[in-house]
């Protein structure tokens, strides 16, 4: 054997190897990309959950009271094309109320103070940990050879919403 | 948990991961540290597991002793396959050492922490492309500090939630004032002086500046080290306001920190964190650091401590003396300081490594080992 044809045999081995190895690594990005946002959605519904039970536990006035619940609602049963939006407008109206509960304007129960609080932080560390894996996904799916070969198969690319990038905009 | 650095060689790293792991205990979880260990016939802890003999290496202005290679790759392996963990804790993953073998090696829930902050590095070019997939493994990234976190930004264009070093706290408190350090101005440092990074040689030129306003000064120097030459070069006439104290135990170093007057940190770069720090503000003792970054962020911009300028020994001195001279001005800085300390106690910092934890294992896998999830083997 010539050494030109070793030389293409080596590298068809190589692209091969590459192709295989990204393949892999593909197929972990969107299980990671998957859990996390399971994790995120379940955290979400939670939050959402915990508004409707501020608004029946505190002595918020009738507009603010009537605002959060349909916020809240609004979150848990939108449509995929209508949820970012519904997460940010809850977001902030539960920033009003913690807001609300630090100048004492309001009355509310400490537990679900601490649980809300607590709540917001782990939404903010999920929304970080899904955000890093959607990153990370869209960065490889980007590449040429992985592009060219179709690895990703049908796997929809994972998108960032608004409200994920609001949340860690106002952490900061 | 995974420690890259020889377990029985002092350093920050080896100290959070013992404490985390003592505290994680403590709260009923099961856990294993594998680390690379130095002396082979220390007895060790019983949580730990040894992976070998580490190789010292030159990195960062000191000495680091990690441990890579064939046989180091098939322990990680071997000790991933039988711990059957929910969870695998990798600490600076992302330098070639046990950790990385690990993170290379394991698949399913992955946290790590990164605990250095250097400038971006022509090295890292090199190999960045060959570590990038490993890093991304991690399910989710912890980074010690802000600076951390932006080194980890630089290097690999990956975001981390920030979690400080934790300290505990109490037991600086409460620790007994001792004799030996107390006296009517003393100032103390604790380190391996040897390396120039900490800075000793700053702090030992301000000498004959302070001790011109205060003549009863007394240098404290702890930590490892050969300090001869450092004596020789001091002015016969001030060697007696400088002690070199060696290396302290650990309930010395407690008690050194509470029973000083000034803590002083010269240290001139390399820092990520400066955990010392924190443990001397949870004493109660005011500090003097320079004006690195990873300094000024603990000590608040100067709100929990003094800061001077960065290798200027002049500078350092002009502080030190007002300081010694304020009694009031001492106490409120050393007030202030354990006050903002509290943050770094490790009640709150588990927490918070807790619920990443949290998240990392919501998704009900196990660690197991990549290679057993290849096809082929798949059953």
């Amino acid at each position: 054997m010539s050494i030109e044809s070793l030389f293409v045999v080596l590298i068809i081995i190589l692209i091969a190897w590459y192709l295989t190895f990204s393949a892999s690594r593909l197929d972990r990005l969107h299980h990671r990309v998957e859990t996390s946002w399971a994790t995120l959605d379940s955290l979400l519904h939670q939050r959402a959950a915990l508004a409707h039970e501020i608004v029946a536990e505190s002595n918020l006035d009738p507009a603010t009271a009537y605002l959060i619940s349909t916020s809240a609602s609004a979150a848990r049963f939108a449509k995929l094309d209508e949820r970012s939006a519904a997460e940010s407008v809850l977001s902030e109206s539960l920033k009003l109320v913690q807001s609300a509960a630090r100048d004492e304007v309001l009355q509310l129960p400490t537990e679900l103070l601490v649980e809300l609080s607590d709540l917001t932080a782990k939404v903010r560390l999920a929304i970080n940990i899904h955000l890093e894996a959607v990153n990370a996904t869209r960065n490889v799916r980007k590449k040429p050879l992985i592009r060219i070969f179709r690895l990703a198969g049908k796997a929809p690319l994972p998108v960032r919403y608004a409200f994920e990038d609001d949340v860690l905009e106002a952490a900061n | 948990m995974v420690c890259p650095y020889g377990w029985d060689t002092p350093g920050g790293v080896q100290t959070h991961i013992r404490d985390l792991a003592e505290h994680l205990i403590s709260e009923g979880h099961y856990v294993s540290v594998l680390t690379p260990v130095s002396d082979d016939s220390l007895e060790l802890e019983d949580y730990v597991v040894n992976a070998g003999k580490p190789i010292p290496i030159p990195v960062n202005g000191s000495v680091a002793r990690v441990l890579f290679g064939p046989i180091a790759s098939s322990r990680a392996k071997q000790w991933i396959a039988s711990g059957d963990f929910d969870l695998l804790h990798l600490h600076e993953p992302a330098i070639p050492s046990l950790s990385l073998l690990a993170c290379s090696a394991a698949e399913g829930p992955l946290v790590g922490t990164f605990h250095v902050s250097t400038p971006k590095k022509k090295a890292i070019y090199a190999i960045g492309p060959i570590l990038e997939p490993i890093v991304e493994k991690l399910t989710a990234r912890i980074a010690v500090s802000e600076l951390a976190r932006s080194t980890l930004k630089d290097h690999f264009e990956t975001d981390a939630v920030v979690i400080p070093n934790g300290i505990d706290g109490q037991k600086y408190a409460n620790a007994i004032i001792s004799k030996d350090y107390t006296g009517e101005n003393t100032i103390g440092f604790i380190g391996r002086f040897e390396e120039p990074r900490k800075g000793l040689q700053v702090l030992l030129d301000s000498l004959p500046i302070v001790a011109r306003f205060i003549p009863d000064v007394l240098y404290l120097i702890a930590g490892p080290g050969e300090s001869k030459d450092y004596l020789k070069q001091i002015n016969p006439e001030l060697r007696g306001r400088v002690k070199f104290l060696g290396l302290l135990s650990d309930k010395e170093k407690e008690s050194f920190l509470k029973s000083i007057q000034i803590y002083v940190a010269p240290n001139t770069g390399g820092e990520s964190f400066g955990i010392i720090l924190t443990e001397a503000l949870s004493a109660g003792t005011a500090v003097v650091a320079s004006d690195i970054p990873a300094f000024k962020a603990v000590l608040e911009n100067g709100e929990a401590g003094a800061l001077f300028q960065n290798e200027d020994s002049t500078d350092l001195a002009k502080v030190l003396v007002e300081l010694l001279r304020d009694k009031d001005r001492r106490e409120k800085l050393a007030s202030n300081g354990k006050l903002s300390a509290q943050k770094y106690d490790w009640q709150v910092v588990a927490e918070q490594i807790e619920s990443v934890y949290e998240m990392a294992i919501a998704g009900g896998q196990r660690v197991t080992l990549s290679s057993e999830n290849r096809f082929w083997s798949r059953r």
